[in-house]
């Protein structure tokens, strides 16, 4: 056991941190959102305006630093340090589906029994069974179905997962309040694609896992943003911050949000094992809701503005509660592997 | 980074749980349903304790100088969570080999390491901890119970309350004032009280969490040779923080409640309600909560592994616990139905250890108040 980050590890942060200090960030992630609004203001805006709703730039960086890739020429520890650096930092990529999912499904270049290469980004997720807006699928070149047939059933194979290539302008944008570029998928367009090794079961460990590397690094510059403001913010003649009711409630927070944290590097570092993956996913993404719900309670009517930061947070919260069916399922699911496995 | 056992780790975990499967009685599980200050469990703790100790177990985080193997931090962890979740058959002596002992390592004359630590590493001994008094709980600092110095002797007179394991004790870890008009931190000495000294009386405290688990304790001219004292006098704050930073994550309180837990599962299946999506959620949700404490948990070891200075994630680590001990505590009366309802059921007597847990040790409140300050640093104001 060792909870520092090795030398190895920090210099991976450091080189992650340098490029999203000029990629990333709340200002930035506004400004990309507010595209979207301009567009939706104006009907006859040209075709392809949304792109720059999607951070190429950050997407690009990423791939090219060789962040992408880095659970396998590091590990999904890493990965997953890295997904929670560019949650914080407010990136507006799909950054998390490539680092924890894409480069855990077994399509090794260098494996000779491998059905497919390395698979083109962005790629956007997505359950067969559902049928709204996607995170990313209007900019993505791939989308990976899940099926989630028995979903929370951790016994045996239940069918493979899919890849679906994605023609540019295929798949619609779609405005979204909940932080994050989207696009929509009507059920129809989730069938098809070709078969990939790994089984869909497999893929809803790494994507329970890449969600609560994901939800930490957002939870944790949710509550920044309002400490930071609480702490400068005066009523009655004091500091917000100093009062006791408020600072237990963001003193909760941040219990929550530290075992999300810890609970998302161990489950990295053992490879989302079954049980791992739903217990983190099940705490960070109940952990998200409290968190919503106190930093915008704390923080009064100016956290509901575009003018001040905690949105570009709080919103996308709810975003990664509604995916692989929410916290309900990811409970379950640790009952199934743990008290209702076959082993029992 | 890593999260991996070493294999020595491992190997101590198998051989203690082996140990535990051969020893512990086959009424282990209604024996320890008192809780560690019952009778039974107190008895019991003597003969188990000793068993342990020819094993070399019962210190073995203590240095190889008095007795212990030197082991690390984690193997001291294995063994808490080995030993909290069969219910602490130890008893009252895990806090002797946790804290009471390493204080009197660093505080302790040649006299007093000699009359104490042998009979504590051989589990011969039980200690209660006279901290809380009647005006005195979260406030620590707020305790009156006077030492006055009197020759080569201090007269205690004051009141103890809450003093768990008081009816069993050999010895109490007391806290006094020595300086009699000193305020706050300042003029408090830790005196080695033995409880058969003539002016200490008990009085039971009833309760719902269990019978003998709470006493006040009476100090009327009770009179100690100075030789008792442990550490400077009047600077026994210093001693007292030492001794809390082993106190508070001493007990691994999310060990015995996944076992709880895994034990509410088979319940449930037994009654049919595991496939009720319900209860699966509820379980799985504290299973959460079981894990985030571990990890919470680990980092505090591993900051004690490296020899750091005690931090606030302390205090974190510590919600987290109670959190769930709670939270399960509760479960199991909803899982178990009416079931729980009788005393001495499962439920029950999970119940009765778990809720407490927020105020033990010092209340959830003040952890929040030390992560506000110290991890937020939020303003005081
Ligand atoms: C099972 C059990 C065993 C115990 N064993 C021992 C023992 O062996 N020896 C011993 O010395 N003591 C023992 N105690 C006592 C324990 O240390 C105290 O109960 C604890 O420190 C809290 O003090 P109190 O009960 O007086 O509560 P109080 O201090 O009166 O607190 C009551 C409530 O007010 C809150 N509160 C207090 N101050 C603040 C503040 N500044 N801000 C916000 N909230 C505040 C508390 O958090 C709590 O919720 C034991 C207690 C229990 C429950």
């Amino acid at each position: 056991m060792d909870f520092d980050t090795s030398e190895e590890q920090q210099a991976v942060l450091d080189a992650v941190g340098v490029l999203l200090d000029r990629h990333a960030g709340p200002k930035r992630a506004i400004q990309l959102a507010r595209e979207l609004a301009n567009e939706d203001a104006n009907e006859d805006s040209n075709e392809g305006a949304h792109e720059d709703t999607y951070d190429h730039a950050l997407d690009r960086a990423l791939a090219e630093g060789g962040f992408n890739d880095i659970a396998r020429s590091m590990s999904s520890l890493e990965a997953a340090l890295v997904t929670e650096a560019v949650a914080k930092a407010g990136g507006r990529c799909a950054f998390a589906t490539a680092a924890l999912v894409a480069a855990n499904l077994g399509d090794d270049p260098n494996d000779p029994h491998d059905s497919h290469g390395p698979i083109e980004g962005p790629i956007a997720i997505a359950l067969r069974s559902e049928d709204g807006p996607v995170r990313f699928a209007a900019h993505a070149k791939h989308l990976l179905v899940i099926s989630n047939a028995g979903n929370a059933n951790s016994a045996g194979n239940n069918g493979n997962a899919h890849l679906i290539a994605l023609e540019p302008g295929v798949i619609e944008p779609v405005s979204s309040n909940f932080g994050y570029p989207m696009g929509l998928v009507p059920n129809a367009m989730r069938r098809g694609g070709r078969a990939l090794t790994q089984e869909n079961a497999r893929i809803i460990d790494w994507w329970r896992l890449a969600l609560a590397a994901e939800a930490t690094g957002t939870m944790q510059s949710a509550l920044d943003v309002t400490v930071e403001y609480l702490s400068r913010r005066r009523q009655f003649g004091r500091t917000i911050g100093s009062f006791q009711a408020v600072q237990h409630r963001l003193a909760e927070c941040f219990v929550q949000i530290e075992a999300a944290r810890w609970l998302t590097y161990e489950c990295a570092a053992q490879g989302a094992p079954r049980e791992g993956a739903a217990t983190v996913a099940a705490h960070a993404l109940a952990a998200a809701a409290r968190v919503f719900t106190e930093t915008h309670q704390l923080s009064g009517a100016i956290g509901f503005t575009h003018e001040h930061d905690l949105h570009v947070w709080s919103m996308r919260l709810h975003a990664l509660r509604t995916e692989l069916g929410g916290v309900a399922g990811h409970r379950r699911a640790i009952a199934h592997s743990r008290w209702m496995g076959p082993q029992r | 980074m890593q999260f991996e056992w070493t294999a020595d780790d491992k190997r101590f975990r198998e051989e203690l749980a082996r140990f535990l499967d051969e020893t512990l009685p086959a009424d282990w599980d209604e024996l320890s349903k008192e809780g560690p200050g019952s009778d039974a469990q107190a008895e019991f703790s003597k003969v188990f304790c000793r068993r342990l100790a020819e094993r070399g177990w019962l210190t073995p985080h203590w240095p190889s100088a008095y007795g212990g193997r030197d082991a690390t931090p984690w193997q001291h962890a294995v063994l808490s969570e080995e030993m909290w979740s069969r219910g602490e058959p130890r008893g009252p002596q895990y806090m002797n080999v946790n804290w009471i002992g390493p204080t009197i390592m660093e505080f302790g004359s040649d006299e007093q390491k000699a009359l104490h630590l042998p009979a504590i590493s051989e589990g011969r001994v039980l200690w209660c901890q006279g901290f809380s008094e009647p005006e005195a709980g979260s406030d620590l600092v707020a305790l009156r119970t006077a030492a006055e110095r009197d020759g080569d002797d201090y007269v205690i007179n004051g009141t103890k309350i809450w003093t768990s394991y008081a009816n069993h004790a050999d010895y109490c870890f007391l806290l006094a004032r020595t300086e009699p008009e000193s305020k706050r931190h300042k003029g408090i000495s830790v005196l080695l009280v033995p409880m058969n000294t003539p002016g200490i009386e008990l009085r039971e405290i009833p309760s719902v969490v269990g019978h003998r688990y709470f006493h006040e304790v009476f100090f009327t001219d009770a009179r100690v040779p100075a030789s008792c004292r442990l550490g400077p006098e009047n600077e026994g704050w210093a001693v007292v923080s030492h001794a809390l930073q082993y106190e508070r994550v001493g007990a691994p309180r999310y060990a015995r409640a996944a076992r709880t837990l895994d034990r509410l599962a088979d319940y449930a299946r037994e009654n049919g309600t595991l496939d009720d999506p319900t209860i699966q959620e509820k379980l799985g949700h504290a299973r959460t909560m079981c894990e985030a404490a571990r990890l919470l948990s680990y980092k505090v070891i591993d900051q004690r592994a490296k020899g750091l200075p005690p931090s606030a994630d302390t205090n974190v680590a510590r919600v987290a616990g109670t959190t769930v001990d709670r939270a399960v505590g509760e479960l199991a009366l909803e899982i178990c139905g009416e079931n729980a309802l009788a005393d001495g059921s499962f439920a029950d007597a999970n119940f009765r250890m778990s809720m407490t847990a927020g105020v033990a040790v010092g209340a959830t409140e003040i952890q929040l108040n030390l992560i506000a300050s110290r991890i937020l640093r939020l303003p005081k104001e």
